[in-house]
């Protein structure tokens, strides 16, 4: 991995190990160069952030596939006109922020409030008392997590949703492209995790292990 | 500023660490659990990028008959009997026999001729050559969502890829 794609503020963060917008740049320089596994392995690896991206804004399960399907076709179709591979993460994310977002409010105008809501799936805004018998919540831990979670602001809910699914060094990419610069998480801590992080530690049922 | 107040942003303002670490990654547990990636879709994503990988070279093949046969809804993935494609280079039909829990798949291609035929599966691939009257067949076949990629030796690099079918 050459060093002179990493910004110098993120030099601190290397040791942390690859994250996925180094692989990401990685797998569309080989993609290039005619080697498509890498972009294969990034398919697996990266899949589950575009989901859960999605569905945050709302996308039915069916909506939220085509959508994440569709960004990956899209960035194959223009991988050549990829300035910097290293924001390729970046733009994965708004691209399926976004298409997922018109396309919700296209449907839900379409529905215009006929039958049920069920297409306004929100993950994670779910209360832990509304949460089916089929979510293994593990125990009183998990369940005091959720519901400090769900206490949260909205925005707030749908960063750290997201960030938990990605590791140290994409933390930033992840709350730029959520175009949540202030509550950001990476180096520090910001304001959404450490709501959370004080409302666990003060809470007796909690605790990590 | 309130103390709570005063708090939070000493917080905010103080590096990510092991506890922070614990946290997120019981979150990502939760967060998983409640809404699972679907299964299946990884598969379909890596299926589609390497169509679209041959696609300038591809000749797609229409279905005939398609009103009378169930297209899937996640992709256009049709329940396999005897199915016919057509292009303007090559015809081909197959047909799906069961065997046990799984399936032989039978073909024939016109123009007759000898052609690589391969039966693409998720990331699995098997490969036949066609006999001279274009008939050629997989045995043992997994259940499930599958395409035919045909190569003919008159015009290798121009593959002929069918639709995605349920076998």
């Amino acid at each position: 991995m050459s060093d002179d794609l990493v910004e110098p503020a993120e030099a601190a963060l290397r040791d942390q190990g690859e994250g996925l917008a180094d692989q990401a740049a990685r797998a569309v320089v080989a993609y290039r160069a005619g080697d498509r596994e890498p972009m294969a392995a990034l398919v697996q690896v990266m899949t589950p952030l575009l989901w859960h991206t999605v569905r945050a804004q709302g996308a039915d399960s069916e909506l939220a596939q085509d959508i994440v399907q569709n960004v990956w076709l899209t960035l194959v179709r223009d991988i050549e006109t990829i300035r910097d591979p290293h924001a390729t993460l970046q733009w994965a994310l708004v691209t399926a922020k976004r298409a997922a977002w018109r396309a919700v409010r296209r449907s839900r105008e379409e529905a215009a409030r006929s039958d049920s809501d069920e297409n306004a799936t929100q993950w994670l805004t779910t209360s832990a008392d509304e949460l089916p018998d089929a979510v293994a919540v593990r125990d009183e831990r998990d369940q005091a997590l959720w519901r400090h979670v769900a206490a949260l602001p909205d925005r707030c809910r749908r960063l750290l949703g997201l960030v938990a699914l990605v590791d140290r060094p994409d933390y930033s990419i992840v709350s730029q492209a959520l175009g949540m610069p202030v509550g950001s998480i990476g180096p520090t801590r910001g304001r959404c995790l450490a709501k959370l992080r004080l409302a666990l530690t003060s809470d007796p049922t909690w605790s990590l292990s | 500023m309130t103390p709570d107040d005063t708090t939070l942003t000493l917080v905010a303002n103080g590096a990510v660490d092991q506890l922070d670490f614990g946290i997120l990654d019981r979150l990502a547990a939760l967060v998983d659990v409640h809404d699972p990636v679907p299964a299946g879709l990884v598969d379909r994503i890596g299926m589609a990028l390497t169509i679209e990988a041959m696609h300038a070279e591809v000749a797609e093949l229409h279905l005939v008959g398609e009103s009378a046969l169930a297209v899937r809804k996640d992709e256009a993935s049709i329940e396999a009997g005897t199915i016919t494609f057509t292009t303007d280079v090559l015809t081909v039909m197959i047909s799906v026999h069961p065997e046990g829990g799984r399936v032989r798949v039978d073909g024939w291609a016109a123009p007759a001729g000898v052609l690589q035929v391969e039966l693409h599966q998720d990331a699995d691939v098997s490969v036949t050559t066609s006999d001279e009257d274009g008939r050629f067949s997989f045995a043992d076949v997994e259940r499930g969502p599958a395409r035919l990629v045909l190569r003919r030796p008159s015009d290798p690099t121009v593959p002929v890829v069918t639709p995605q079918v349920e076998l």
